[in-house]
């Protein structure tokens, strides 16, 4: 398998080259939908450009990375294009390998269930075959790097690609099994955009489940576990933030970083539902809405913990994608990172009802995006409802994607355990619906 | 062609000179033609410009537009020709309906004067008088399909006169009832100028209420401001015209006005007379001057070297001696001179270091302790994760 995966590799940076060298590179890069205030390149330069004049990259509001970036960055600025082509390719070798085990331990617990005979009779064709899993990561990798999101959010340069390798490192080392190293990478993962907080739940429970812990509320060795892990989490993110302190002597970038994702100040549109919502809204209110969208991104997390604790990998997926459609500042490249799952459950294809009219949509929206932004900005002749009515469409149909998954993923599941042909009571043939 | 003229005057002035003075003897007349010759030099200046805005509109607003024309009607009468005149009328008060008597725009009751004219060439006009076009006029920083009518090509030899009227606050000027500018932007407009060698010497007349917050924040040298009132003070109009049911002009150019109707091109008024314009008494403002940029003592600047064009022909019999030390012609000028060094335009860009420049050494480091920090955390993680026995393969 790895000689596909170089080839794709190979394929992805060839691509990615030759957008660096043509002239589309600076056009992509400021396209809002792919550059927010919190990953923009040009800030990561402006900042860096400030710390040389000597004054603190966190004193105005154009700089809202955190101070390990600065530190990468410093070094490595002139070579910013091979640094971003590496992150890609790192992110989409650890996806690889992470599927790779995913997929072992997918087929090991088939395999124990079926010999526990948990499954009913007649669902030989949902079972998943090692042969039709076999190509599953090498696809993971592909759909991540020849997406045209994460191809664009590579030559705009965004942080979002070392976001999107944190997290991806971060999948690996649960996957694993290795609690120290998921917790350090979850904690980087918190620490440089605060949002993947909420994916400390399908870490522990996957991470439970590997190590035979049964998740009830009244085990002591559950809680156990937990805290553990939870300690580990906390412990490398307070050593983190601390280490940050050193940098530049200054706890400025609190509120630089935390502060400005949580609160919201910058309102450039971008692809997120916040923008303008905040545009148009009295000075009075806006602290109660700036919580109850903040909410809404760690709203989700609990009932689907509660709902998908036998499935954890794919919590982590649905839990991906709602912080990418609901996180203040999101751009494409948060998308590219959830979708590059999809390969994974693609055995669920048989029960997705919408994926038709869900691709329309979210490929049409991609499209109209820079159509509308041109109509608003440069022609004049639309205005931000606009640009925010297709903004809007693409996170319902991001959205309905998910839940489209999500009930994909129960159904087969309850057709796992019940069969294939349901039939109710008087023996009419029954409809699954998600209540 | 600016570049071209102070060569050419002085070409001029010494040829003048030197042509007439080979039949004259008289060591007697040497001494005044010496003053004669002397006085070619008393002021830096080779070429005058006006810049004169009237920045508001509407017919009741005819006031603005009056005075503005009259300053240009005398800024004409005393030589500066209209390729030297960048007039800015926010409104057109000649050929406004409302007008009964079209065509015309009188500076007095009785309809005594009209400054309006035969010959009156409006360079920016309604919707052009913006805050954009002015700053764009003063700095040149113009496009360049701008036709020169519109331009301020000004160098470093001519000397500006710059009157502004209309409604006006505590540090802003109102643009046609739309926009402002302040008196920051103004300053730094007139820095830009010297910095771009726009201008040699500048005089700046302001008639709007509290017009002295205007010049406050100047700091460019070479700049004298007059303003009709003070801050916080109003600027009144003169009288209403019964005839036409507007009021025909402010005060303080009313009485401007009046002054500049006695200055013919060879006159030697100073400023200090510009400066007793308009007593408190006759406009109720108290009118306000700022001369501490200037470096040249008001008592010794002419009306005419900023309100007219005076060429520098001197026609005289006389031999005159130029000698090599003319610039001695300029410790001549009286004591009470400010004793500062000559003030020097801007150092221009230092172009031969910029050609040359290496790439930037960066001067932030991140602190030892960090990186120390960050790598010893970074080891120990991995040595937790793949165990201590990898060690002695490192070491």
């Amino acid at each position: 398998m790895a000689a596909p995966l170089v080839l794709v590799v190979l394929a992805a940076v060839t691509v990615r080259a030759a957008l660096f060298r043509s002239s589309l590179a600076a056009f992509i890069a400021e396209r809002v939908e792919v550059a927010s205030p919190l990953n923009a390149w040009k800030r990561v330069v402006e900042g860096l450009a400030l710390l040389d004049l000597g004054v603190s990259p966190y004193s105005g509001a154009i700089f809202h990375e955190t101070p390990l970036i600065i530190y990468l960055f410093h070094f490595l600025i002139e070579y910013a294009e091979l640094v971003f082509m590496i992150t890609d390719v790192l992110t989409a070798v650890a996806l690889y390998l992470a599927i790779q085990d995913f997929n072992k331990v997918v087929f090991k617990k088939q395999k124990l269930l079926i010999e526990l005979d948990k499954y009913a009779p007649d669902v030989a064709e949902l079972i998943q075959t090692p042969m039709e899993m076999h190509y599953i990561p090498l696809k993971v990798a592909l759909f991540y790097l020849l997406n045209p999101y994460t191809v664009m959010s590579c030559v705009a340069k965004s942080t979002c690609a070392i976001n999107n390798s944190v997290i991806a490192l971060f999948i690996l080392a649960t996957i694993k099994g290795s609690a120290f190293l998921s917790a350090v990478f979850l904690a980087l993962a918190t620490y440089q955009s605060l949002y993947p907080l909420t994916l400390f739940a399908p870490a522990l429970l996957y991470l439970l489940q590997r190590q035979f812990i049964p998740i009830k509320l009244k085990s002591k060795s559950f809680w156990l576990y937990t805290m553990q892990y939870a300690s580990l989490y906390l412990c490398s993110l307070v050593v983190i933030i601390c280490l940050s302190f050193f940098l530049l002597n200054s706890w400025d970038f609190i509120p630089s970083v935390y502060g400005f994702i949580l609160s919201v100040p910058d309102l450039t549109p971008n692809i997120g539902l916040f923008w303008y919502f905040f545009a148009e809204m009295f000075e009075h209110f806006s602290l109660f809405f700036v919580c109850v969208f903040q909410i809404n991104v760690f709203f989700y997390t609990i009932p689907l913990a509660i709902k998908l604790k036998e499935h954890p990998v794919f919590f982590m997926f649905v839990q991906i994608a709602i912080i990418s459609v609901f996180k203040s500042y999101p751009t494409v490249g948060d998308v590219a990172l959830y979708m590059a799952f999809l390969p994974v459950w693609s055995h669920l294809y048989r029960f997705l009802r919408n994926i038709f009219i869900l691709s329309c949509v979210l490929i049409f929206c991609s499209f109209l995006f820079p159509v509308l932004w041109h109509l608003w900005i440069y022609a004049g002749s639309a205005n931000s409802n606009f640009y925010y009515a297709i903004t809007l469409t693409f996170n319902i149909g991001q959205i309905l994607l998910i839940s489209d998954y999500f009930y994909a993923f129960l159904r087969r599941e309850y057709y796992l355990t019940h069969g294939l042909h349901l039939t109710r009571q008087d023996g009419t043939e029954a409809m699954l619906v998600l209540k | 062609m600016a570049a071209a003229v102070p060569g050419l005057s002085r070409a001029r002035a010494a040829a003048a000179a030197l042509l007439l003075g080979c039949c004259c003897c008289g060591a007697a007349l040497t001494g005044g033609v010496q003053d004669q010759a002397e006085q070619f030099f008393r002021s830096g200046h080779t070429n005058n410009w006006a810049v004169l805005v009237c920045t508001s509109r509407f017919w009741f607003n005819y006031r603005h537009v009056a005075n503005t024309l009259s300053v240009y009607r005398s800024v004409k009468r005393l030589g500066i020709p209209d390729s030297h005149i960048v007039l800015m009328l926010a409104d057109d008060m000649a050929c406004n309906p409302r007008n009964p008597k079209p065509a015309t725009v009188f500076s007095h009751k009785n309809m005594e004067l009209n400054v309006y004219g035969d010959d009156v060439e409006v360079d920016y006009r309604s919707y052009e008088v913006t805050v954009e076009n002015f700053l764009r006029v003063l700095t040149g920083r113009i496009p360049p399909s701008t036709p020169r009518s519109k331009r301020l090509l000004s160098d470093d030899r001519s000397n500006i006169l710059i009157y502004m009227t209309g409604h006006g606050g505590n540090g802003f000027l109102k643009f046609q009832d739309s926009e402002e500018i302040t008196n920051v932007e103004l300053a730094d407009a007139f820095e830009q100028m010297w910095q771009k060698r726009r201008y040699n010497e500048l005089l700046f007349i302001i008639d709007t209420c509290q017009g002295a917050s205007m010049y406050e924040r100047f700091y460019s040298p070479n700049i004298m401001a007059l303003a009709s009132s003070q801050v916080g003070e109003d600027s009144l109009s003169h009288q209403p015209d019964l005839g036409i049911g507007v009021h025909l002009m402010d005060r303080y150019t009313f009485y401007v006005l009046e002054f500049l109707e006695e200055i013919h091109p060879a006159s030697q008024t100073n400023m200090n007379d510009l400066f007793q314009v308009c007593p408190k008494s006759l406009c109720v403002s108290t009118p306000g001057h700022r001369t501490d940029l200037f470096q040249r003592d008001p008592q010794n600047v002419l009306i005419t070297d900023f309100f007219g064009s005076v060429r520098k022909v001197e026609i005289t019999t006389e031999t005159i001696s130029l000698d090599r030390d003319l610039t001695g012609f300029e410790s001549k000028f009286p004591e009470d001179e400010l004793a500062t060094e000559p003030l020097k335009y801007a150092e221009q860009l230092p172009v031969a270091q910029i050609i040359h420049q290496k790439p930037k050494q960066k001067d932030w480091h991140p602190p030892g302790g960090f990186i120390l920090g960050l790598w010893a955390l970074i080891i120990m993680v991995f040595f937790k994760t793949y165990g201590i026995k990898h060690m002695k393969h490192v070491f």
